[in-house]
């Protein structure tokens, strides 16, 4: 595992719509790794991707990231994200979406083949984002998380909808872009997925039940699946 | 800029740019042009025309006129559909989020918008121009009139013109931000530039204070600077005011609708 955090949170605290919905979250990101962030529907995930880009207004606590402060301008072309809704003009095609990106983000024209190519969508690049199928959308999106090679990636649930041969393809590509160095921030809410990353932030109720290694997890809650360990450490934090 | 080129790029490809602008330029020719023509050539002329104001209207010399004639209402209709449309579809499709967090800063993402925007105006003040002066030049030469070139007026008339699609621009932009979407904030905006101003300018035959405020309502204004510039003889065009006062308060509403709208989206937890 390599030394220095990515993305360090200490404490904190967000409300949504006058609710509290993020309390007391800590946790720390190596740099270089796949963390996945998982956790049922509604638990808070993407509230806490977005303190992490930096548009979450928080109540309390701090958000550090590549060593400055969550939503510092000078991180702003160091982090891609994906939002879990796609974000792009379906009114364009693909190629349209993505030179329209590259030249918003200052990233180079050639950006545009690398990531088509890096999230499978070669031969679609002419076509209308609109009449893309569900799958493709994502990845569209996830393409445009990628143009400009940043260090930090927020990816919310990239993988939904996705078949398991395209599934398996794009955890490839996670690892292989972390073993390059970049931090890679994937949430689901599917725990199958959990097996895949370096390391876990299991999710509840606007609260973090674990910050660990799956195998740790494993042998912490004496389970045999990341399922069953997530349902035991629920049942464990419920007793308390 | 990168924002400005971005955004251009974007605007270009987009289909809806291109139906607007042809959509404009079909009018303008139709309503300038082609009626023109045929009540001129044995149509039954119900409006009162006499010949000589049909032709000089269709005359090559007074295609400013032509041209600025058309933006208080219907132009200035389609120009605030394309602004409204063009900021409202990036928060239909969720891009400003991406933008936002990793582009530019968010001024910069502004002016991005607002620069492109006005890239595309421009063009379409200019190809409106060509394509009516071609117009006049067709009809003159087929009716084998004398005619001349647009003189120094011409100038005056599309600088009056770029001041009021410019308005429109504006009050476009506005929309799009304050509504965050492009369904509502075109809604809204064609129901204010075709129905009520015209509404209020009827209330406004019967009450005195209501008179004197349309005629400086953002649609009020246009209507009169292009009046100010010749440009008589279509919907939505007045002859109230002055055409330094009518260009000032353009200016002003300028300056309102685009401040308002990068504050708006400088300050707002939009995303
Ligand atoms: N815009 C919002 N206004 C009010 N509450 C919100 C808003 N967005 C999310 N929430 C609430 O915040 C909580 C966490 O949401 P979210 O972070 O989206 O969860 P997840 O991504 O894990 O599904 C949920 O209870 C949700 O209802
Ligand atoms: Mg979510």
């Amino acid at each position: 595992m390599t030394s220095s955090a990515a993305v360090e949170v200490k404490g904190l605290r967000v409300h949504r719509g006058g609710r509290l919905v993020l309390r007391d979250v800590s946790c720390t990101i190596p740099q270089g790794s796949v963390t996945g962030l998982l956790g049922p529907s509604g638990c808070g995930k993407t509230t806490l991707m977005r303190a992490v880009v930096g548009v979450q207004i928080v109540s309390g606590g701090s958000v550090s990231v590549l060593g400055a402060p969550a939503g510092s301008p000078g991180l702003r072309n160091r982090i891609g994200y994906a939002t879990q809704n796609p974000s792009v003009y379906g009114d364009l095609t693909v190629a349209e979406n993505l030179r329209y990106f590259c030249a918003v983000l200052r990233a180079p024209r050639s950006d545009v083949a690398r990531v088509v190519d890096e999230v499978g969508l070669g031969g679609h690049e002419g076509q209308l984002v609109s009449s893309l199928s569900g799958g493709e959308l994502s990845r569209t999106s996830l393409a445009v998380a990628l143009l400009g090679t940043p260090e930090l990636l927020v990816l919310d649930e990239p993988t939904v909808g996705l078949d398991p041969l395209l599934r398996d393809e794009l955890w490839t590509l996670f690892r292989t872009l972390a073993s390059r160095g970049v931090t890679l921030l994937v949430s689901s809410h599917v725990m199958d997925e959990a097996a895949r990353c370096e390391r876990l932030l299991l999710m509840r109720d606007g609260a973090l039940l674990a910050d660990d290694t799956p195998s740790a997890l494993l042998a912490q809650t004496g389970t045999g699946d990341l399922e069953q360990a997530f349902l035991s450490l629920v049942r464990e934090s419920e007793a308390a | 800029m990168g924002s400005v080129k971005a955004e251009l790029l974007r605007l270009w490809k987009w289909p809806a740019t291109w139906v607007l602008i042809g959509v404009w330029l079909v009018m303008t020719l139709t309503f300038g042009y082609v009626f023109n023509y045929l009540a001129l050539n044995g149509g039954t002329n119900t409006r009162d025309l006499s010949q000589q104001q049909l032709i000089s209207a269709m005359q090559p010399e007074n295609v400013g006129a032509a041209v600025v004639r058309g933006l208080p209402m219907f132009g200035g209709a389609i120009i605030l559909v394309l602004a409204a449309l063009a900021v409202g579809s990036g928060y239909g499709w969720g891009t400003w989020k991406t933008t936002l967090t990793a582009g530019p800063r968010r001024v910069s993402a502004m002016a991005g918008t607002l620069g492109a925007l006005g890239i595309i105006v421009v063009v379409l003040v200019a190809l409106t121009f060509v394509v009516d002066l071609g117009a006049a030049v067709v009809v003159a030469t087929v009716e084998g009139w004398d005619w001349s070139l647009p003189g120094f007026d011409a100038v005056e008339a599309l600088g009056a013109s770029l001041l009021i699609a410019a308005m429109w621009t504006g009050f476009g932009v506005f929309l799009g931000v304050v509504t965050k979407g492009p369904a509502l904030s075109v809604g809204l905006g064609l129901m204010w530039a075709i129905v009520t101003e015209n509404l209020l300018r009827g209330v406004g035959s019967l009450l005195g204070p209501v008179e004197s405020l349309t005629k400086v309502l953002p649609g009020g204004s246009a209507g009169n600077l292009a009046g100010a510039v010749g440009g008589s003889g279509a919907p939505g065009v007045l002859n109230d005011l002055s055409g330094t006062t009518a260009a000032l308060f353009l200016v002003g509403y300028v300056v309102v609708f685009v401040g308002a709208a990068t504050l708006l989206k400088v300050r707002r937890d939009l995303v």
